[in-house]
């Protein structure tokens, strides 16, 4: 029954706000304000060109050596499956997806190339806690699948809901997405596979500032056929990969409800509270514990009133 | 048990028999019965036969999980790449079990020793929610065995689960510690549980300040997905608070449903104190819970009106909104201040209980149904479910395995103090220093 | 580069036999009846071009030629420089529409600021654009194979034909 000491009661406090500091407090101050890599490629698509042929998605196929599709690519009949409500999306088989849009008004149907954007400052990237995503200079967002443990989130933090996941692998599963053909050919200059094999240049492929600026004059060059509009130049603070359309972007299956900034820009007010916690609770709450247990027993079992101290 | 007591054989509470010798650990597991006297009391006991079933069904089912791989045993969504497993194994589980952090600090921080009788419980309840959030992770995780990449191996310190993989570790690390005093009492091995009692007031101010964070970087995660995310449940600035505060009558609310199950089904292993405390205390915690519960609640609609989404209301995704804001989190905070302002325990726990359940329904309308709610609405696979619940259930039967044993709901009388006979009342804890 | 090209950028080979064309085309009534653009073909064969008819068709030869022709410039927005354009020596597509432009030679070597025309589609490009985006106007043909076939590497690359995916020829795809 006697009073702890000053020294011991620091001693434990010590002891357990280090293993505290041990964890790395300085998370908030890794994400600045980043626009992207000043010589980074992209990819301008635009959809007044594509005549859903699938030729690209051959091309991923191939040149990423992925599994033989379930249908023939130049079957169009893949453009009236839907599941769960839902047009095709990205798996990990296929990096890549045309789907087909009836936009109102429209008197034909307009197609989108679906892949990985390329952000600027990628959401998946953020949200990794082993690191496993990278950046390239070249404008690529890759993925060391060596160290993925398979928590998919990556996949709840894409707003393009792109990442896929070999569900279906017991031993070795990891995420899957489209990597701008990093490996085999960004790396060295080349375009990728689907850029290549398009027979209307929907894609074009170039550093993104110049192709940005080729966009622009797309729209300003044809009065009345693109929606003024690129898609993809600042949504989520910017991707590598942008679009023109004819019709509205939210009638060809995108959202136009993302945020202008990248996503990791909601988590920073989180962020920013985590040093002032680690230093600033330690503090408070043996305050706490000094003050409320001044002058009285430490012993256990000290049998006063619980009513007196109900009040507040 | 009950049979056995009218037969006047009482279970395992000291280091020294009635005789003067002293228990084996065999003995102790046995809870001081002979085997055959525990063989039998286990296959009369119902509930075991209803374990027996789940395990049964649900363990294989595991097995085959883990040799067939994830797709085997969900839809394998791409869209909502967190089910069941993460959705109520993590995302409930943890709110749950901040007990351990909110009666430490009452005891051990502001001095509320009156919380004493049940701190232990609390304490017991958070470490093993966490245990078992991280046994639904490993379950869910594509490569469990790569979990200690983020701490070893490659780094990710920019993102929230990193945060949230670290905090859950060291905090884990931490409620191990603080239960092993009762464990080590039980064990007879008093040098470690006095080391351990040392170092209480850094243990629980770690535990604060790591409960803090990451029970906030918990709805943090939801923070990177704005467009999925129904705009009534996800808020950029509010979600880690929301979060946060909900866990608050979350961890109290949950310590009067578990004390409420116990004295029930288990009232042959509580002491006189915990007993006689307990009607007490469980109005006290009441009392913390509907403070929490009128926090959250105000938060809450702070945040619809910061982001203005008050349109909403107005929508089908509204009306559920309220439905979960107005039956599980107004109602029972009604319920708890007329229970504590008319004293009926009663009312607290039934209070409590409807708690417990608009947490869960919190989370999983966060993390499940109201996700991706432009797309569709995803229903877990049968075997998911049918995993969620095995694990569950293993957490039950855990939980009810050391409550049996470990001096948790009654005070451990060890060799020194066998000779006073009016111990119950005293704490049989030695002062620190 | 070469090797570039050999393997997926021909998805739709074609190419304008242009010594005829560069060689016939000087005067507006000397013109090639048939134009067999097969150079770049690889997963499908080359195309027999009935000339002939589309310069009855379109009366116009800058429809598809520009203004290279000398016989006036169709768009509006070309006409703002290129109107009264004089004939020009070459007026193939290829002369202007490379086959390779994002090349590793190209994208090291820009072209210098002044370049007006900085967005040309490609050689397999410029010829579907013109093609497909005249075809939808005048209901003309739009499919691929309505043009040329698909060979047996076109097969194998789109899992068509022999090389179709087993399961679906049973209808169990969907």
């Amino acid at each position: 029954m006697s009073k702890i000491s000053r020294r011991k009661f620091l001693a434990g406090s010590v002891a357990g706000g280090a293993a505290v500091m041990m964890t790395p407090a300085q998370k908030s101050f890794a994400a600045g304000s980043f626009e992207g890599f000043p010589e980074g490629m992209g990819v301008l698509v635009d959809l007044t060109r594509c005549v859903g042929c699938r030729t690209c998605e051959a091309a991923c196929n191939l040149e990423q050596k992925l599994p033989a599709p379930a249908l023939p690519f130049d079957d169009t009949s893949v453009f009236d499956e839907i599941k769960h409500g839902q047009k095709r999306r990205t798996t990990d088989k296929a990096y890549t997806i045309v789907n087909r849009y009836e936009p109102k008004g429209a008197d034909e149907p307009l197609y989108r190339k679906i892949q990985c954007n390329h952000c600027n400052e990628p959401a998946c990237l953020t949200s990794c806690f082993v690191n496993a995503y990278k950046k390239t200079p070249e404008g690529a967002v890759i993925y060391n699948s060596k160290v993925c443990v398979g928590c998919r989130n990556c996949m709840i933090a894409c707003p393009f809901h792109i990442p896929a996941y070999t569900y279906h692998s017991a031993i070795n599963p990891v995420i899957k997405k489209c990597i701008f053909c990093y490996d085999t050919r960004l790396k060295e200059g080349k375009p990728p596979a689907c850029v290549e094999s398009c027979p209307q240049q929907v894609m074009t492929f170039g550093k993104r500032k110049d192709l940005m600026k080729i966009a622009h004059e797309r729209i300003k060059k044809n009065p009345g056929k693109y929606v003024d509009h690129v898609y993809g130049e600042h949504e989520v603070g910017g991707t590598g990969w942008f679009y023109l359309s004819s019709a509205p972007f939210e009638e060809a299956g995108f959202d136009t409800s993302l945020p202008k900034e990248p996503i990791i820009n909601n988590v920073k007010d989180f962020l920013a509270i985590v040093p002032m916690v680690l230093t600033i609770w330690p503090a408070l709450f043996t305050g706490f514990h000094l003050l409320a247990t001044k002058g009285k027993s430490h012993g256990h079992g000290d049998d006063h009133s619980h009513d007196e101290q109900e009040g507040h | 048990m009950k049979k056995l007591e009218t037969f006047g054989i009482k279970p395992h509470d000291a280091d020294l028999k009635t005789n003067g010798k002293q228990w084996s650990v065999m003995e102790k597991l046995l809870l001081g019965l002979t085997l055959d006297q525990y063989i039998g009391q286990a296959f009369r006991n119902k509930f075991n036969w209803f374990l027996a079933i789940i395990f049964a069904i649900g363990i294989p089912v595991i097995i085959y999980r883990f040799i067939f791989s994830l797709g085997a045993v969900t839809h394998a969504s791409y869209d909502y790449p967190w089910g069941l497993f993460l959705g109520f194994g993590l995302f409930c589980m943890v709110p749950l079990s901040a007990s351990g952090f909110m009666l430490g600090t009452t005891v051990e921080i502001f001095g509320r020793h009156d919380f004493e009788p049940i701190e232990r419980l609390a304490l017991l309840n958070g470490l093993l929610g966490y245990f078992f959030a991280v046994v639904y992770l490993l379950v869910d995780l594509g490569q469990p065995w790569r979990l200690a990449y983020p701490m070893v191996y490659s780094f990710g310190p920019a993102a929230v689960l990193f945060l949230v993989g670290w905090h859950v570790a060291t905090y884990l690390s931490v409620q191990i510690a603080e239960v092993s005093t009762a464990f080590f009492e039980w064990i007879g091995f008093r040098r470690g549980y006095e080391f351990i009692r040392k170092g209480t007031i850094g243990l629980t101010v770690s535990g604060i300040i790591l409960s803090t964070l990451h029970q906030g970087a918990l709805g943090a995660l939801f923070v990177y997905a704005p467009g999925k995310v129904h705009p009534l449940w996800y808020s950029s600035a509010f979600q880690w608070i929301h979060f946060f505060t909900s866990s608050i009558p979350a961890g109290l609310c949950m310590v009067i449903s578990v004390s409420t199950v116990v004295i029930y089904t288990m009232k042959w292993r509580c002491d006189k104190r915990f007993i006689d405390n307990l009607d007490r205390i469980t109005i006290s915690l009441a009392k913390g819970a509907a403070m929490g519960l009128a926090t959250y609640l105000i938060i809450k609609f702070i945040a619809i009106a910061h982001d203005n989404e008050w349109a909403y209301f107005a929508t089908g995704w509204g009306l559920w909104w309220l439905f979960e804001i107005i039956c599980f989190v107004t109602l029972p905070m009604f319920i708890l201040m007329y229970g504590i302002h008319h004293r009926i325990v009663g009312l607290c726990r039934i209070g409590a209980f409807m708690t417990v359940f608009g947490i869960l329904l919190n989370r999983l309308n966060t993390a499940l149904i109201a996700f991706n709610w432009k797309l569709y609405q995803e229903i877990p696979h049968m075997w998911e479910i049918i995993i969620a619940i095995t694990i569950f259930a293993i957490y039950v039967a855990t939980y009810r395995f050391i409550l049996a044993r470990l001096p948790i709901l009654y005070q451990y009388k060890s060799q020194a103090e066998e000779i006073e006979v009016e111990v119950s009342e005293e704490q049989v804890a030695p002062a620190k220093a | 580069m070469v090797n570039a090209g050999k393997q997926l950028m021909t998805g739709l080979g074609v190419l304008l036999l242009i010594s005829i064309l560069a060689m016939s085309c000087y005067a507006m009534d000397v013109f090639p009846d048939e134009v067999e653009i097969d150079v770049l073909e690889n997963l499908y064969e080359g195309v027999a071009f009935d000339h002939a008819m589309h310069v009855d068709a379109t009366e116009n030869c800058s429809v598809c030629h520009h203004h290279t022709t000398g016989t006036g410039v169709e768009s509006e927005y070309c006409a703002k420089c290129h109107d009264g354009e004089k004939e020009m020596d070459s007026v193939s597509c290829q002369n202007c529409h490379s086959a390779d432009p994002v090349s590793a030679e190209n994208l090291h070597n820009p072209k210098p600021d002044y370049i007006y025309h900085d967005d040309k589609p490609n050689l397999k490009a410029a010829y579907h654009l013109n093609c497909i985006g005249c075809h939808k106007e005048v209901d003309g043909p739009t499919g691929c194979e309505d043009c040329h076939a698909k060979t047996e590497a076109g097969d194998k690359f789109y899992h068509s034909g022999e090389f179709a995916p087993k399961e679906s020829a049973k209808g169990s795809g969907h």
